[in-house]
C-alpha cells in the first residue's frame, strides 16, 4: 500500500473510530464495523474537559477540609483529614508510607488538575513544551488517574476491619465521598481531553508556513 | 485503508499491515503503542480469565484480614468491605468501591471469555460486537491493583495498634489481580476487531 508516513487521518479526510480503530471517511456518523458513534475529534473536548476540571476543583475543597475518617477509641472520637493522616504516619515513623500517601492523595490529584488545565490552555495558545512532551504529560496524567483511589480504599478497608465494640472503631467521613468524586471526575476529564488537538496545532502551523 | 491505524494519541497514519506474530507497532511520531500480535492470544486470555475468576471467588469466600487487640478480634471479608461503608451512611462510596474492586473486574473477565471462546474457534457469534465495544471501556474502570496498594497502606497504618493477620482471601485477591492484569494485557484491541470483522465477512 501507499506510503502514509507523515499524514494524519484528519489531513486525509478520515476519522478513526474511538472504539475499534477503524478508519472511515470523516463524514461517517456510525462506525460500520462496531456500531459506535464516530467523531474525528472528541466533540467540544476542551469545554467539557474544563467544566469537569472545575467540578473536580470544587469537590477537592470538602475532600480536604472534611474528615475522611473517625476513630472512636474508649469513648473518645478523633476525626482525621487526608493531610492529618499523612502527619500521623510521619509521627508513627512510617516515612516511606507517609510519602506514598502524600504523593497519592495530595500531589497526584492537585498535580493532575494543574496538568490538565495546562494541557487545555496549551491547545489554545503557544506552549513552551513540544507536542511530544505534552503527549507524555497527558499519558502520565491518564495513567495515574485511578491510583488516587487508594485513600478511599484505605478508608473502606479500615472501616471493615477495625470494629472492636467499645474499644476501637473506625468510621468513614464524608471526605471519602468528595475525594472519590474528585478522582472519578478527573478520570472522565482526562478521557474526554483529545490529545490529537495538541498535534493539530502542528498541522495548522505547517499549513500556514506552506502558504 | 486496511492495515492502517491512525495513532490514537496524535492521529498519524501508520501502516501496520506488515506486522508479524510476536511484534508490536508503536507510533513513529509520538511513541504511543498501537498494536501487537501475540502468539496464542485467545488461549492465553481464556486461561488467565478462568483462573482469575476462580481466584476472585476464593477472595470473596474467606477472611481477608483479621485484627486482634486486647483479646478482641474483628475480621474483614471482601464483600463486607463495601457493605460496612453502606451501613455507615456512605451508600454511594459503597457502590463505587464494590464496582471498582469486584463487579467491574468480574464482568470484564466474563466478557473476555465470551469474546475469546468464539475467536479462538474462529466462529461468528452475534454478541461479539457489543461485547467487544464494552470490554475495554469497562476495563479502564477496574481498580484491582490500586486496591492491593490500599490493603498494604492500611496494614502499615494499623500495624502498631494491634495484630493484623492476612487471611486466605487476601492471597486469593493478589492472585486474582495478577491474573486479571495478564488476561487484559494478552488481548489487543486492534487485532481483536480485525478478527471480528473477518469472521463477520466470512459469515455473510
Ligand atoms: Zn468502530
Ligand atoms: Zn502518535
Amino acid at each position: 500500500m501507499a506510503e502514509v508516513e507523515g499524514s494524519t487521518a484528519k489531513s486525509e479526510g478520515l476519522a478513526s473510530c474511538h472504539t475499534c480503530l477503524k478508519l472511515v471517511p470523516e463524514d461517517t456518523h456510525t462506525c460500520p464495523r462496531c456500531g459506535s458513534a464516530v467523531h474525528q475529534r472528541e466533540t467540544d473536548s476542551l469545554q467539557r474537559c474544563v467544566a469537569l476540571l472545575i467540578t473536580a476543583c470544587i469537590l477537592y475543597i470538602p475532600a480536604n477540609v472534611l474528615p475522611i475518617m473517625y476513630t472512636d477509641q474508649l469513648g473518645k472520637t478523633e476525626a482525621s483529614t487526608i493531610i492529618g493522616g499523612v502527619v500521623l504516619l510521619i509521627k508513627l515513623g512510617s516515612i516511606p508510607i507517609a510519602a506514598i500517601i502524600f504523593i497519592a492523595s495530595v500531589m497526584v490529584p492537585s498535580g493532575k488538575l494543574i496538568a490538565m488545565f495546562y494541557l487545555v490552555w496549551s491547545v489554545k495558545s503557544h506552549s513552551q513544551l513540544s507536542p511530544q512532551q505534552r503527549t507524555v504529560m497527558y499519558q502520565v496524567t491518564e495513567f495515574i488517574g485511578k491510583w488516587s483511589m487508594v485513600d478511599v480504599f484505605v478508608v473502606a478497608i479500615l472501616v471493615a476491619l477495625v470494629h472492636l465494640g467499645g474499644l476501637l472503631v473506625i468510621r468513614p467521613g464524608f471526605a471519602a465521598l468528595a475525594f472519590a468524586g474528585v478522582v472519578i471526575v478527573t478520570m472522565i476529564a482526562a478521557e474526554i481531553f483529545d490529545s490529537r488537538l495538541i498535534w493539530d496545532q502542528l498541522e495548522d502551523n505547517n499549513d500556514n508556513s506552506a502558504t | 485503508m486496511q492495515g492502517t491505524i491512525a495513532c490514537h494519541a496524535c492521529d498519524l497514519l501508520v501502516d501496520v499491515s506488515e506486522l508479524k506474530t510476536g511484534q508490536r507497532a508503536s507510533c513513529p511520531r509520538c511513541g504511543h503503542s498501537l498494536t501487537r500480535i501475540r502468539k496464542d492470544a485467545h488461549s492465553k486470555v481464556l486461561a488467565y480469565s478462568v483462573a482469575a475468576l476462580i481466584a476472585l471467588v476464593t477472595a470473596n469466600a474467606f477472611p481477608f484480614l483479621s485484627f486482634a487487640s486486647s483479646g478482641l478480634e474483628s475480621v474483614m471479608t471482601l464483600p463486607q468491605t463495601p457493605a460496612m461503608l453502606w451501613g455507615n451512611g456512605l451508600p454511594m462510596v459503597a457502590i463505587l468501591v464494590a464496582a471498582f474492586i469486584i463487579y467491574i473486574p468480574a464482568t470484564v473477565l466474563v466478557l473476555l471469555i465470551l469474546l475469546c471462546m468464539p475467536l479462538r474457534g474462529e466462529r461468528w457469534r452475534p454478541w461479539l460486537k457489543p461485547v467487544g465495544r464494552w470490554v475495554f471501556t469497562l476495563q479502564s474502570w477496574s481498580m484491582v491493583e490500586v486496591f492491593i496498594i490500599g490493603v498494604i497502606v492500611s496494614l502499615v497504618k494499623i500495624m502498631k495498634m494491634a495484630t493484623v493477620t492476612m487471611g486466605l482471601s487476601f492471597w486469593g485477591y493478589v492472585f486474582f489481580a495478577i491474573l486479571f492484569t495478564m488476561a487484559i494485557a494478552a488481548l489487543d484491541k486492534y487485532q481483536m476487531w480485525q478478527e471480528i470483522e473477518a469472521l463477520e465477512e466470512q459469515r455473510g
